[in-house]
C-alpha cells in the first residue's frame, strides 16, 4: 500500500470506528442494560487513557529521558496548567498559563 | 461551551500541521477532520503515520483512544432516549470530550430536555465548524508558525484542562498513578503500544481499586 491508500484507510476506518463508540450505547444498546464490569472498567477510561497521553508528552526532555527540573520546562509547564484546570476547569485558560509558563521558563533557563 | 471553542483552535491547527508533515495531502489532512473529528485519533494517527507504522497498529491505537467515546455515549444515553432517532444519530457524531465535558452537568441538572439537547447540539456544531476551520488553518498556515513557539504543546494541555478536574476521588488518582507509571516504564515499546498497555493497566487498577474501597467501607 503507498502512504496516500494508508492515510485514506485509516480516516475511514477510525472514521467507522469512533461513530460507532459515539452511538454504542445512545443507539445500539440503548435497550439493554450494560454489565456491571464495563460499566465499571469504562468508568476509569477517560483518566487512564488522557494520563497515557499526556504524560509521555510532558515528563521526556529528550526521547528516553526522564527530567523533573528547570531542563524540561514543558514538566513544569504542565504542572502549572494541571492545577489551574483542576481548579478553574478552563480549557482556555489552562492552555494559555501552560503556554505562558512554558515560554517564561524557556526564557529564563534559555 | 465557549472557553472550549477557542482553546479547541491551536489544537485544530496542531492537528492540520500534523497531518502534512506526517505525509498527508491537504485533501486528506482535512478528510480526517471531517469524518474522524477527534484530536486525540488525529493526532496520534498522524504521529504513527509519520513514523511508518502498519496500518493495524494505526487503527487499534485510535480504537483504544476512542474507547472514552463508549463512557460518554452510555453516561448520556438515559437523557437522549426520547429523542427521535434521528436527532440521537447526529448528537452522537457530534459527541466530543468538550461537547461532554460542558453539556453533562446540565443534562444531570435540568428536567428540560430539549433546552440541554439543544445546548448539546448548538455547541457541538459550532465545535465542529471551527475544528475544520482550525485544520485549514493549520494546512495552510503551518510552514510559517516558528517552531520556537512550540504550539505542539497545546495538545498536552488540552487533554490536561480535561484530565485534571476528573481527580475527585481515590480510584480515579490511583487509576492516573498505574497509568502514568506504566506509560513511562513501558516507554520502550515500539510505535507508542506502551499508550494502549498504560491504558489499560490504569483501567484495570481502577476497578481494583473500587472494590478495596468497596470492602474497606
Amino acid at each position: 500500500m503507498t502512504k496516500s491508500q494508508i492515510v485514506w484507510l485509516v480516516i475511514v476506518v477510525v472514521g467507522v470506528i469512533n461513530y460507532a463508540a459515539r452511538l454504542s450505547f445512545i443507539a445500539f444498546f440503548a435497550r439493554r442494560e450494560m454489565p456491571p464490569l464495563l460499566a465499571e472498567a469504562l468508568k476509569h477510561v477517560p483518566a487512564a487513557m488522557l494520563t497515557s497521553i499526556v504524560v509521555p508528552a510532558v515528563v521526556f526532555a529528550a526521547p528516553g529521558h526522564i527530567d523533573f527540573g528547570l531542563a524540561n520546562p514543558k514538566f513544569i509547564a504542565a504542572v502549572v496548567a494541571g492545577v489551574v484546570a483542576w481548579h478553574w476547569r478552563n480549557t482556555l485558560l489552562t492552555i494559555g498559563v501552560g503556554m505562558a509558563v512554558l515560554w517564561l521558563v524557556q526564557y529564563l533557563v534559555g | 461551551m465557549l472557553p472550549a471553542v477557542v482553546g479547541m483552535f491551536p489544537f485544530g491547527i496542531v492537528c492540520g500541521v500534523a497531518a502534512i508533515s506526517a505525509g498527508a495531502s491537504p485533501l486528506a489532512a482535512l478528510a480526517m477532520s471531517l469524518i474522524m473529528f477527534s484530536g486525540a485519533a488525529q493526532i496520534i494517527a498522524a504521529q504513527l503515520l509519520a513514523a511508518g507504522a502498519p496500518f493495524a497498529v494505526i487503527a487499534l491505537s485510535c480504537f483504544v483512544v476512542s474507547l472514552r467515546f463508549l463512557m460518554y455515549s452510555a453516561a448520556l444515553a438515559p437523557y437522549l432516549r426520547p429523542l427521535d432517532h434521528r436527532w440521537r444519530n447526529l448528537l452522537a457524531f457530534l459527541l466530543t470530550d468538550q461537547a461532554f465535558a460542558a453539556s453533562i452537568h446540565r443534562f444531570r441538572a435540568s428536567g428540560d430536555l430539549r433546552a440541554s439537547a439543544s445546548y448539546f447540539l448548538g455547541g457541538g456544531a459550532v465545535l465542529w465548524i471551527m475544528w475544520q476551520l482550525a485544520t485549514l488553518a493549520g494546512i495552510l498556515l503551518g510552514s510559517v508558525i516558528p517552531p520556537a513557539w512550540q504550539l505542539e504543546f497545546v495538545v498536552p494541555l488540552c487533554f490536561l484542562s480535561l484530565l485534571a478536574p476528573l481527580l475527585r476521588d481515590q480510584p480515579t488518582l490511583i487509576v492516573m498513578i498505574a497509568a502514568a507509571v506504566g506509560v513511562v516504564a513501558l516507554d520502550a515499546m515500539p510505535m507508542r503500544l506502551s499508550m494502549i498497555c498504560a491504558g489499560l493497566l490504569g483501567i484495570l487498577a481502577g476497578i481494583v481499586a473500587d472494590r478495596v474501597g468497596v470492602r474497606r467501607d
